[in-house]
């Protein structure tokens, strides 16, 4: 009787493992999106050697040049380089996008699991709050905080951060309150493991999935609502290049010329292709991976 | 024995992401008239997948390539929708493991029983579709079934539900009765009283029963005659009795040994699992299916193919070592 | 049986209750009706001697699994006590517990829910070994590899993640992550009803060696008599919340004394075409748990009952040599079963 039932088992098939590291290169949309958004970054990061001129430095002899063989997207009202000025938005207009979900996501993530994982008061408290902020439109909450922190960069982020976090916190509590129940959470309180490592270890991973193909949409949204501050002059301050700022600046000339506007604008649709088939693609390598 | 179904060389193939998964491997085998067919495996072995093909009721990704299914002159997997849909429902009824989830939870009870009837032209008017709802309801073993026509599925236990879907089958007097796993989700005491119901309407109406189970203790109490499934294939087919006395495939003798069984005095016999796991179906091992896992595997039976072979009077098996099998101990 | 009673019970379950509150909403509380009372567990008391293999056996709802998490605190009791080696675990602070816990492990039932999808083999079992710190760090590589082979796993399982594994190979892992803790007690709640029968003997037989092999005692909880039978050495049956009867195997099974007993004996279908009824082993169906029954709880499906049954709730007595029955009428149910017993009606 000892034997048999330990010599039985046969060896593990390993084309899972071989698949899972295939996986990645078998979405289209991954692939696409991912290509894309690199490809910006690095043409960013190559700005100085792809584009001789200044981004800054105004020449006021040589403005409102339509796009040509040497301006290739043409300049603008100070006679600065359009091209350049959208390569060199790129990591500016990235990293908000980046930060500003970055930020949300962790805080509502850390309080959408705490109410989900604890329950009682502590979840009435924070999703009752989370109630409160989600009946403010965003933009509106959004410029109402700038409007009190002064315009700039990081009131930008505070204000993104406090109108944002309360989506991850329902996220996050909608999961916890599935996953509590999974047998391994039950298997690890068997296993004696404290809350804290429950939570961290086995709970919140795992609610990480949907969060994050939330944030790949989310980083869109942000970098329209930055420009639309830009624009409304409550984000990113001029000269420094911003698409939306671009686009702001631009305006007064949009029936004269047409290229100080539409050519950031294509800047901004780029980057949102790039990053919602990226999350696209990113949602199937992880749903998949489940 | 008349034969009512013939079912030759069925073939289903699901695309997957690793490739495609051959579900269904070339099945043939014949539905005789009035009788119980037992379908037996575990989990991927197929046998579900045959019964959802035979009824085009596939998951939208799947694909029955190969293969006929005639039933009375006509092959049910060649008919025209709308002449099919002739055949489904009315001539051709499924009873599946889920119960609950085959009941829509917000129509009523009544409405449900005599929607099939009413659609088939089966009965005239909705006053006499009421009427032999009512009759179904007593016959599936349902108290007061005048009353209960007005309840929601909600309103039903685990068990009551499975009678409903029963009499919903009934409701347009089929000839064939698909069951697939009817008694799976219910408990030991209510499971018993379903499979003794679903027996004793046969056996009253005369209608041919395909049960579909992985329970071989369902199949020994109920069927004629028995299809053994492995990894999308048939292994072995044969009356009900030959198989569990003398069955002539390895795995059907793995898998009788590996059954517990009660005994009436309590004491026990060691069990002897059969080693390994089922294939992968996208990459199923060559020649036999079965041979990674079989105890009488030999060079021959890593390569080819190995097709049903008569074994004896209505006993076939796909095993060409069957004669190297010992009497059952 | 005599020396069962001799050695004192590694663990005994005294009076154990757990009652849910249901319906305990808004509405309930403005109209000031009283909530319903789910009786999940009720006044259940059990003693386990160590070494044995005690199989738990009911329907769904009998509060066979409640019974089992409350065993191991998952599930907070309502009432009664859980004595483990003498020392009642339900008064066990916070802090105490988590240490009892190394001692008193559980085995799931789903494979694939009670595996973190996340985590490697390597991840679950180390992490085990290095919060309980049961074993030196650059000993936990070889301790990993052990437990495998314990279980019949392959070496090179280590570096996978649960989803490469079939049903009865999560199963082995599950039970290895079990293992890990050294626990003196296990229990294994429907450890075998959701993997394949072709695998359900391989885990079967694995739990059987373990026990001899490390000593192990267990409560073995499962909805199938023949699996029940199989490997346990004594067992109760569960009903409505009640314990009904309990026995060892033998005697349980060549003398089952209690109509519910004897009705889930007669409904599962034997694998032996030669054996078969069409009489109907066991009539109705349970009634509702939030109004359960007066009287005996069975009352309603027993062929036996009488205007007793329907008033008094019978008492678990002891018929025999460790034969417990709940029944007023168990010396009027015969068995095996003459052709023409009430139930055949």
């Amino acid at each position: 009787m000892s034997e048999p039932s330990t010599a039985v088992v046969g060896r593990v098939n390993d084309w899972g493992l071989r698949w899972r590291e295939a996986r990645w290169l078998q979405q289209p949309a991954l692939l696409v999106g991912g290509g894309l958004l690199l490809a910006m970054v690095l043409a960013s990061l190559l700005a100085k050697q792809i584009s001789p001129y200044d981004p800054i430095a105004q020449n006021l002899s040589n403005t409102l040049q339509p796009p040509g063989p040497v301006h290739w997207f043409g300049t603008d009202n100070f006679g600065r380089d359009i091209f350049t000025r959208v390569l060199h938005a790129v990591q500016l207009d990235l990293q908000i996008g980046v930060l500003s979900v970055l930020f949300p996501m962790v805080l509502g993530l850390f309080l959408g699991s705490l109410a989900g994982y604890l329950g009682g008061w502590v979840e009435t408290v924070v999703m009752r709050v989370v109630d409160v902020f989600t009946a403010f439109p965003f933009l509106v909450m959004v410029i109402a905080i700038i409007a009190i922190l002064g315009p700039g960069l990081t009131s930008m982020y505070v204000a993104l951060t406090l109108a944002g976090w309360s989506a991850y916190a329902r996220i996050a509590r909608g999961e916890i309150l599935v996953i509590k129940k999974a047998e391994y959470v039950q298997a690890a309180r068997a296993l004696g493991f404290s809350n804290l490592r429950i939570m961290f270890r086995h709970i919140l991973p795992n609610i990480v999935t949907p969060a994050i193909i939330f944030a790949m949409s989310d980083i869109v949204l942000v970098i329209l609502s930055t420009t639309s501050l830009s624009f409304l002059g409550l984000g990113v301050q001029p000269p420094t290049p911003e698409w939306g700022s671009m686009i702001a600046e631009g305006r007064p000339f949009i029936m004269t010329a047409w290229w100080l506007v539409t050519l950031p604008g294509m800047a901004i649709v780029l980057v949102g292709l790039g990053l919602s088939l990226l999350g696209d693609g990113l949602a199937d390598v992880l749903r998949t991976e489940e | 024995m008349e034969p009512i179904l013939e079912v030759r060389n069925l073939t289903t193939q699901i695309p997957t992401r690793r490739g495609l998964l051959t579900a269904v491997d070339d099945v043939s085998f014949t539905l005789h008239k009035g009788e119980i067919f037992g379908v037996v495996g575990e989990s991927g072995s197929g046998k579900s997948m045959t019964c959802r093909s035979l009824l085009r009721l596939l998951p939208s990704s799947a694909r029955t390539v190969q293969g006929s299914a005639v039933y009375r002159g006509s092959d049910l997997l060649r008919l025209p929708p709308k002449a099919f849909n002739q055949v489904r429902g009315r001539e051709i009824a499924m009873i599946f493991q889920d119960a609950m989830a085959v009941l829509n939870p917000v129509h009523r009870i009544g409405d449900q029983l005599t929607e099939a009837m009413l659609a088939h032209r089966v009965v005239a008017t909705p006053a006499e579709a009421r009427a032999r709802a009512v009759e179904l309801l007593r016959k599936v073993g349902i108290p007061a079934p005048e009353r209960r026509l007005q309840d929601y599925p909600h309103q039903f236990s685990g068990g009551m539900c499975q009678r409903l879907v029963i009499a919903i089958a009934l409701s347009c007097q089929p000839q064939i009765i698909l069951a697939d796993e009817p008694t799976t989700a219910l408990d030991v005491t209510i499971q018993d009283q379903i499979l003794k119901l679903l027996i004793g309407l046969q056996h009253e109406l005369g209608v041919s029963l395909v049960l579909v189970t992985h329970d071989m203790g369902v199949v020994a109490q109920s069927c004629q005659r028995v299809a053994v499934m492995y990894a999308g294939q048939i292994v072995e087919i044969a009356d009900t009795v030959s198989l569990f006395t003398a069955p002539k495939h390895p795995y059907t003798r793995g898998l009788l040994a590996c059954v517990p069984q009660l005994a009436a005095d309590g004491e026990v016999l060691p069990l002897a699992p059969i080693p390994g796991s089922p294939p992968d179906l996208v990459h199923p091992p060559a020649g036999c299916r079965f041979h990674p896992r079989c105890p009488l595997a030999s060079e021959e039976c890593r390569h080819g193919t190995f097709p049903l072979q008569q074994v004896g009077q209505q006993h076939v098996s796909a095993c060409i070592k069957h004669e190297e099998l010992g009497p059952l101990s | 049986m005599n020396d069962l009673r001799a050695v004192p019970p590694i663990l005994e379950v005294k009076g154990l209750s757990k009652r849910y509150v249901m319906n305990a909403g808004f509405w309930q509380q403005l109209t000031r009706r009283p909530p319903d009372l789910l009786h999940a567990v009720d006044d259940v008391s059990l003693r386990i001697a160590p070494g044995e293999i005690f199989g738990l056996v009911g329907e769904s709802g009998s509060g066979k699994s409640t019974l089992g998490r409350c065993l191991l605190r998952l599930v907070e009791p309502t009432a009664g006590q859980v004595l483990f080696r003498g020392v009642d675990i339900l008064q066990l602070p916070r802090a105490q517990m988590q240490g009892m816990r190394r001692k008193l492990q559980i085995i799931f039932q789903d494979p694939y829910s009670s595996l973190n999808p996340r985590m490697t083999v390597r991840q679950m079992l180390g992490e085990v070994l290095a919060v309980h710190r049961l074993c030196p760090p650059h000993r936990v590589e070889a301790r990993v590899r052990e437990l495998l082979h314990l279980v019949g796993l392959p070496a090179d399982a280590v570096d996978r993640f649960p989803r490469h594994f079939s049903g009865g190979q999560r199963q082995r892992i599950g039970i290895a992550r079990a293992l890990a803790m050294e626990p003196e007690f296990i229990v294994a709640d429907e450890p075998v009803s959701a993997v394949d029968v072709s695998i359900q003997a391989q885990v079967l037989n694995l739990l059987i060696d373990l026990k001899a092999q490390l000593g192990l005692t267990m409560l073995f909880i499962a909805h199938d008599l023949s699996v029940v039978q199989h490997i346990s050495t004594r067992v109760g049956v569960m009903y409505m919340g009640k314990l009904v009867e309990m026995a060892p195997r033998r005697l349980l099974f060549s003398q089952p004394r209690h109509p519910y007993t004897q009705g889930l004996l007669l409904a599962a279908p034997q694998p032996d075409p030669f054996h078969h009824s069409t009489r109907v082993a066991l009539e109705g169906e349970p009634p509702s748990p939030l109004h359960p029954p007066a009287g005996c709880r069975f009352h309603t499906r027993c062929p036996l009952a009488s205007d007793r049954c329907r008033q008094a709730p019978p008492p678990l007595q002891e018929i025999g040599e460790g034969h417990w029955v709940a029944c007023h009428h168990h010396d009027l149910a015969v068995w095996p079963p003459p052709a023409a017993t009430p139930w055949a009606a």
